[in-house]
């Protein structure tokens, strides 16, 4: 079977004019036009149409005036996190986005700049080299494991390759956690190489140009400058020869191969290139954090940043830090109790007048949730008002009391908001899935309220497993809507 | 080295055990890899699932006054409702998450799954609170019960292991081998579309697949409760790691080799446990799947790839 991939995208000067295209263009783009489409897809399509160095230097300009704004700790260690995920997220693009190779041991490139800065700088064996000496020899040491941990990807392929770099991935975690009893060969000396799970402490601050760096304001602004350095490199490598062959191996390593391309050399340099933003992300993680441990480099990491390139889109630059922005502030938000309800509360709204298809469709459904819920207030009080308790975590004012006096509650509260999670989750996937408007609109009523009541019982009581299982559901429906991403082009097949 | 020796014989028990079990996990990720090409990450969760429900038959049935049923029909009745939920909620997972992504680029479905794991872990987290439950097996197996062959000691929880796995499996193969159904599933997983054409209903035949393997996937979680007796959320992650490195072993794709892969996992795990050290041991693991895969890059019963163009 002859089979070829045609990778499609949009014009780049006017996004919509398709005036001056053939028939096929035409035809291959319908995927793309289809992506464009819905009010997310216009305003990413247009974002994509702006000049990139435009928007990016806006964007980065507005994020450098953050440590002016404020000077909450909390605020800025999250934009630091956001420029630490996107960086990472940039280095697993290179490798999974651009040349295709499912390569589940990231982290462990991740851990190996960790801890290389830490051991090289801190007490650990007495050792304080010099930052940018650490930083580049942390570099270097995290290329050359990349290399050596793309060498048997030149054997195996798909979900082999993904299996062997994921055991290399468990065996660098398992190493760090036991390697704090090492035993020296031909001596029985114990060295702790590693501090086990206690991990590297008391490691030191990054110096740069003769300055220690101290505060999360400083690290934040390192961190973004590196972001911008790393995806104006990137983007150059992308527009390159190399880029385009990574492209290329992608998306039909044997025609590639056909065509005299280096595949090898292709392939380590993914790996190479990948692991060394890796490893240097991890040195300044490491001193930002001025501590190591081996749970900081675990595969719950790999899922997230996984998420986050995939999120955003394979392959796409703006995609990966927009998918590192998304994930690592959305749990943030979910984590204080009013942010997250009114995060909850506007999401329902929007998300129901903006995926309703006609709009005034949308608004009926919320008139009638409202009414629906005074009317089972009224009836429950009126002919069974002893079976009504109050509501599990009382809120005294805002969105929640208001919530709380809409709802009832009965005596027993934790149990029928467990029982009412699973029908709800039933409920919504059905409404999701189903294909006739009128049952999703008369079946939205009862799931919108329950889901309410579900919050105020449940989800809202456990914050830290409510973000997680939020997390999974964006996971799973935005894949399921948009399989290629926020920013990710939609391919063709021709077969 | 007497002492060496003579552990030999328990560790293969043990190992076989443990084998036996991560087979049974394996088999599911290898049949929905082998119709779908798809590494259905939520796998593990289902087989926590599984032994939830196995945990919350035999509290139903084993009430502090005593037991309500013979100690056989409650194993069965147990192994019978976890296969029959999980079977189920494997069938939903495919409908939800999986089957709007069926011509997607290969990782969507991926993140979809981690997504779908995510989701029953914390579902259950929310539902069941973190607590560790304990299964009673001893209620049902006392732990006196057993067999003592040489110097080894098979104690009758894990000859129920061992035994209730390979029936299962000696089933799944007959039913691939015989059965029409099972014949269908062959024909999609060599070939999806051609299959379609000759008049096989793919759809139905991924809906049965994920019925059978995440039915396989739940009967794993009730005896891996029963023989280790702790139940919690998260126990799926590392035995659904475990279950895909023992497919891969084997072959992925490829349901003997999906057993043979699972067996010789936990063989080589309770060796090392025996002669290395238990800190070592998942590390043992993985150096000789990264070995046998570097030896055979398609695993040890996995065909040669040919790629045609």
């Amino acid at each position: 079977m002859f089979s070829l991939s045609v990778y499609c995208r949009l014009p780049t000067d006017t996004t919509m004019s398709l005036d001056k295209i053939g028939q096929d263009e035409w035809v291959a783009q319908v995927e793309a036009r289809r992506a464009a489409r819905g009010p997310l897809g216009r305003v990413l399509a247009r974002l994509e149409a702006a000049n990139p160095f435009v928007v990016g230097g806006l964007l980065f300009g507005l994020a450098a005036l953050l440590p002016l704004l404020t000077s909450n700790d909390y605020v800025l260690r999250i934009a630091g996190n956001v420029c630490l995920y996107g960086l990472l997220a940039l280095g697993l693009n290179v490798v999974v986005g651009y040349a295709g190779l499912l390569d589940l041991g990231y982290v462990a490139f991740y851990g190996i700049g960790g801890y290389g800065y830490a051991m090289l700088a801190s007490n650990q064996f007495g050792i304080h080299v010099p930052t940018p000496v650490a930083v580049l020899v942390v570099v270097v040491l995290a290329a050359l494991a990349g290399l050596l941990l793309g060498l048997p990807s030149l054997r195996l392929t798909g979900d082999y390759l993904a299996i062997v770099t994921l055991g290399f991935a468990q065996i660098f975690v398992l190493l760090t956690n036991t390697l704090d009893k090492a035993s020296v060969p031909w001596s029985s000396q114990v060295v702790n190489v590693t501090g086990g799970p206690n991990g590297i402490t008391a490691i030191d601050p990054l110096h740069l140009f003769g300055w220690e760096l101290s505060g999360v304001g400083g690290y934040f602004y390192v961190l973004l400058a590196t972001l911008a350095l790393v995806l104006l490199m990137l983007r150059n490598i992308n527009q390159s020869r190399v880029g385009r062959a990574w492209r290329a191996l992608r998306e039909d390593t044997l025609a590639a191969e056909a065509m005299g391309m280096p595949v090898r050399r292709l392939k380590l340099l993914a790996f190479a290139i990948g692991a060394a933003i890796a490893g240097l992300s991890g040195s300044i993680f490491a001193a930002w954090q001025t501590a190591v441990f081996p749970q900081n480099f675990d595969i719950t990491l790999l899922i997230t940043l996984y998420a986050m390139v995939v999120l955003g889109g394979l392959g796409s630059l703006p995609g990966a830090v927009a998918g590192a922005l998304l994930l690592s502030v959305i749990p943030e938000l979910l984590r204080g109790p009013d942010t997250a309800r009114l995060l909850f509360y506007g999401g329902v709204v929007a998300m129901t007048l903006l995926l309703m298809k006609p709009r005034w469709r949308g608004v009926a459904l919320l008139v009638a949730v409202l009414a629906l819920g005074l009317v089972v207030r009224l009836a429950a009080t009126a002919l069974w008002p002893q079976a009504l308790g109050p509501a599990p975590a009382p809120v005294s004012s805002g969105l929640g009391a208001l919530a709380q006096r809409w709802l009832i509650f009965p005596a027993n509260a934790t149990l029928a908001g467990n029982l009412l999670f699973v029908l709800v989750i039933g409920l919504l996937m059905i409404v999701s899935r189903g294909r006739r408007p009128g049952v999703r609109f008369v079946l939205l009523i009862p799931s919108l309220y329950l889901l309410a009541f579900v919050w105020e019982t449940r989800l809202a009581a456990e914050p830290s497993v409510t973000r997680l299982l939020f997390l999974g559901a964006i996971l799973v429906l935005l894949m399921t809507y948009r399989p290629h991403g926020l920013f990710g082009k939609p391919r063709v097949e021709v077969v | 080295m007497e002492a060496f020796l003579n552990q030999i014989p328990q560790q293969l028990v043990n190992g076989l055990t443990l084998g036996a079990v991560y087979a049974l996990i394996a088999l599911g990720y290898s049949m929905v890899y082998g119709v779908l090409q798809l590494l259905n990450f939520a796998h593990g969760d289902v087989y926590m699932i599984g032994a939830f429900v196995g945990y919350g038959v035999l509290t139903a049935l084993a009430p502090k006054s005593g037991l309500l049923a013979p100690p056989w029909a409650i194993i069965l009745l147990m192994l019978l409702a976890a296969m029959l939920i999980c079977g189920l909620l494997g069938v939903v997972i495919e409908w939800f998450a999986y089957r709007p992504l069926r011509g997607a680029p290969r990782i969507a479905p991926l993140i979809s799954a981690l997504g779908v794991s995510f989701f029953l872990q914390n579902a259950v987290l929310l539902i069941l609170t973190a607590n560790y439950r304990t299964m009673k097996t001893e209620l049902l197996l006392p732990p006196r019960m057993g067999l003592d062959i040489g110097p080894a000691r098979v104690s009758a929880v894990r000859l129920l292991v061992i035994l209730g796995a390979l029936a299962l499996m000696v089933a799944l193969n007959a039913l691939v081998r015989r059965t029409r159904l099972g014949r269908a599933m062959r024909a999609v997983a060599i070939d999806r579309e051609a299959a379609g054409m000759m008049g096989v209903d793919v759809d139905q035949v991924i809906v049965a697949t994920f019925f059978i393997g995440s039915a396989l996937a739940g009967a794993a979680g009730v005896l891996v409760g029963l023989a280790f007796t702790q139940v919690w959320h998260y126990m799926g992650f590392t035995a659904g790691l475990k279950g895909f490195t023992a497919a891969v072993l084997g072959g992925i794709g490829n349901i003997p080799g999906a057993m043979l892969g699972g067996l010789l996992l936990g063989l080589t795990e309770s060796l090392a446990v025996g002669f290395i050290s238990p800190t070592y041991k998942d590390l043992i693991a993985f150096v000789v799947l990264i070995l046998v895969l570097l030896i055979r890059p398609t695993g040890l019963l996995g065909a040669r790839i040919q790629q045609k163009v």
